[in-house]
């Protein structure tokens, strides 16, 4: 009778394998899917003596092919891959604004100086002098041109971010949610398999965001925190985070859990909050203030120049750039009103052809402005530059996105190498336990022959 | 290692992308002529570039200014010639009065020809540009070169209201070029011409009186300072045009290097993207291939 019963073990394990199998292939395209397998295990003799072989074999239990170093592994390749990904879009805009060469600070003050080079031929003449209005009306709205991108970057950041904290909330709220359920599904008995996969899921696309610390709980819970230690979700609880203007335009960040409020301070985030905050802090502020530096001192030493000659007619210099740091429609602009045959080209009011003072003002062109990131360069090569730090803070960025996207590929790739479903292994586990199940079938008529044989003789 | 069966596509998918990025980024270059789509691919070269470009820019108006320049110096230089021809004309009528045998009316008529002649100076010293300005009044532009005042005594009804600033052109970095003349001598001239017209107007007038003598050859002597310093002025004017070639020559040799530098740096080698690009398209079209190839294997097409 054992043989029978031995024979019926083997047939359910194949059933339970098969059925396995067939989880796996149906998710074979499934991402995040973790494959299974059954751990088979003989079963000891029920009855005594030496001749008893056992009692056929059991499914032990479902095996969940997974390796948590592998999972965060690819979770910090996710939060690498977002920090570096997030920033790019907003580097490679602003350098081909900053860095198209006709559109440019460069050719603006190229122009603006072409103009008074120009003028110095013939210092009265109207045209010419008109020409260097022009120049300087073009070259403001360069400057205002260029500040507008710059400041519409700033606010497209922080309507990013306010959408990254949502996301985070939203993702924390769920993650706490599988938490529970996972627990759950210990105490009942059900496979939570699915449920951790969902859950996982859902952290490596929070990874992405920000970056995270994981802690594994007996109870088959994950809690997440921030790399500062605030916590985003204990077990069966999640937290809110939030983004508040401050005054000056940026942005600070509270994550409130149960009763508690922790304010995130110039932290390195990590994920896309912290590339956001990256580009925000070390680029594009910088690079305001540096723009804005530098039409000011700009203003400042042709107004000085300009205040300090005598026009045509002999009145005193006018100074010809607005700037205003604040300003609505831009940074800088002429005085309104400001014309040609105003500007103060003679440095004496009884000589309208004089031009020392004209030549002062095209000596401005080498003479040294004091930008925030720069320090001294000269007005002529500061712009050039700023592109060039700007370039360069691109070019870092770029390969960093570069090794992010190898680690964050090989990641997966290694956590594919556990956890992924392989349609040819499968297809071998299908035959192999096809004819287990087919076998112990035999077994069943094999007994059951010796029983018929039994009975034969009794008849 | 074990290799789950999406890996084939992820590994293809990752490679096709990559693959287009590098196609669309040379096939951008191709189409532009510039080795370089943004500062990021190399700061260091579009630095170089920039500032290549800022001297381009400068070398340009310094190149313009000179052309401008030069127009300017000719046009007082033509000034000048006509200015000494009608001095030499006026030498020539002082020459022929100074003859012993010239009678009072003779004498009388060649004073009436110097009138026109100190007229012709008169306005050329006082030539103006097209916008009104006065060409030879130093940086005074706006006051007259030479006042005439018909009131005053004759000898002293022409007066140099301008000034004798020099007007610097800036025709190189740190360079500078003087585009004015002032015309200061000729109100002298004008003056002494003006006295002896008068002593040779005056009726029975006689040239053997030494009085007019001494007239005629102050004048003589007037006009001849005067030629000498105007000559000399053309001189100058020459020798200026002389300088501005040089510095445009220097200037457009510079630009030229510049703008080989420029080619160096930024353009684009189409040889060699015709050579990465082929690169590149084989190498899609082999990872293509094989995963056309990895991809049709499976066990389950014989089970």
């Amino acid at each position: 009778m054992s043989i029978i019963h031995n024979a019926l073990s083997g047939a359910l394990a194949a059933q339970a394998a098969l059925h396995t199998a067939s989880q796996n292939v149906a998710n074979l395209m499934t991402p995040g899917y973790t494959r299974q397998g059954v751990l088979l295990a003989s079963v000891q003799p029920m009855f005594a003596g030496k001749l008893s072989a056992g009692s056929g074999v059991s499914v032990a239990s479902l095996v969940r092919f997974s390796d948590e170093y592998k999972s965060l592994q690819m979770w910090r390749a996710a939060s690498e891959l977002g920090e570096r990904s997030a920033a790019q879009p907003y580097l490679t805009q602003l350098e081909q604004v900053m860095g198209a060469e006709e559109s440019g600070i460069n050719s603006g003050l190229d122009a603006f100086f072409s103009a008074l080079n120009a003028a110095s031929v013939d210092p009265t003449s109207t045209p010419l002098r008109q020409q260097v209005i022009k120049a300087a009306d073009a070259l403001a709205q360069r400057f205002n041109s260029l500040n507008q991108v710059m400041s519409g970057q700033r606010s497209a950041v922080s309507q990013q971010r306010l959408a990254v904290v949502e996301q985070i909330n939203a993702l924390a709220a769920e993650i706490a949610k599988l938490n529970r359920h996972i627990a759950d599904s210990q105490g009942t008995g059900v496979n939570p398999t699915a449920l951790i996969d969902q859950r996982d899921m859902k952290i490596d696309e929070l990874a992405r965001l920000v970056d995270l610390q994981v802690v594994n709980q007996p109870d088959g819970t994950r809690s997440v925190s921030l790399r500062g230690g605030q916590p985003l979700v204990l077990g069966a609880r999640s937290a809110t985070m939030t983004a508040t203007y401050n005054p000056d335009g940026s942005q600070t960040l509270t994550v409130d859990f149960a009763s508690e409020s922790f304010t995130l301070i110039n932290n390195r985030l990590g994920g896309e909050l912290g590339g956001l905050e990256h580009f925000e802090v070390d680029v594009l502020v910088p690079m305001m203030q540096s723009v804005s530096a530098m039409a000011e001192q700009f203003a400042d030493n042709v107004n000085t120049q300009l205040t300090a000659g005598f026009a045509p007619d002999g009145s005193a210099g006018q100074p010809l750039f607005e700037f205003d740091s604040t300003g609505a429609v831009g940074i800088l602009r002429l005085r309104d009103g400001a014309i040609g045959s105003e500007l103060a080209f003679s440095s004496n009011p009884a000589t309208p052809g004089n031009s020392d003072n004209l030549l002062l003002l095209i000596a401005l062109r080498n003479q040294p402005v004091t930008l925030p990131t720069l320090g001294a360069v000269s007005l002529a090569d500061a712009a050039t530059q700023l592109v060039g730090t700007l370039g360069t803070e691109s070019q870092q960025n770029q390969a960093g996105l570069a090794t992010a996207e190898t680690v964050r590929n090989q990641a997966e790739e290694s956590w594919k190498s556990t956890s992924g479903v392989n349609a040819d292994e499968e297809a071998v586990n299908l035959m192999q336990f096809q004819q287990l199940y087919q076998a112990n079938m035999k077994v069943v008529a094999v007994a059951n022959e010796l029983f018929e044989s039994t009975l034969a003789i009794l008849s | 290692m074990r290799i789950a069966s999406t890996q084939y596509h992820a590994t293809m998918n990752t490679a096709l992308q990559n693959a287009s990025a590098r196609l669309e980024l040379i096939l951008q270059k191709m189409a532009s002529g510039q080795k370089y789509m943004l500062p990021s691919e190399n700061p260091i070269a579009s630095v170089r570039m920039s500032r290549l470009a800022r001297e381009e820019a400068t070398l340009d108006q310094y190149r313009e200014n000179i052309a401008a320049l030069r127009e300017r110096l000719t046009r007082n230089e033509q000034y000048l010639d006509a200015m000494s021809a009608d001095m030499l004309s006026a030498r020539d009528l002082m020459v022929w009065a100074a003859d012993g045998s010239n009678t009072s009316a003779d004498v009388n008529a060649m004073a009436s020809s110097l009138q026109p002649l100190m007229d012709s100076i008169f306005f050329t010293a006082n030539a103006r540009d097209a916008e009104g300005r006065y060409e030879f009044s130093g940086s005074a532009t706006s006051t007259p070169t030479i006042t005439y005042d018909p009131a005053a005594p004759a000898g002293s009804r022409y007066t140099y209201t301008g000034n004798t600033d020099v007007q610097l052109v800036v025709v190189g970095n740190g360079v500078t070029q003087p585009a004015n003349v002032a015309l200061n001598e000729i109100a002298a001239m004008l003056n002494q011409l003006d006295e002896v017209r008068v002593v040779l107007t005056t009726p029975n007038v006689s040239v053997n009186d030494p009085a007019v003598r001494a007239a005629i050859a102050a004048t003589m002597d007037s006009l001849d300072g005067t030629l000498e310093s105007i000559t000399g002025k053309i001189a100058t004017l020459g020798g200026s045009q002389n300088i501005l070639m040089t510095l445009e020559e220097n200037h457009s040799s510079v630009s030229l290097s510049n703008k080989q530098a420029a080619l160096v740096l930024g353009q684009l080698d189409y040889a060699d993207a015709a050579v990465k690009l082929n690169g590149y398209t084989t190498a899609v079209q082999a990872t293509q291939r094989a995963y056309g190839a990895v991809s049709k294997l499976s066990l389950f097409d014989v089970i």
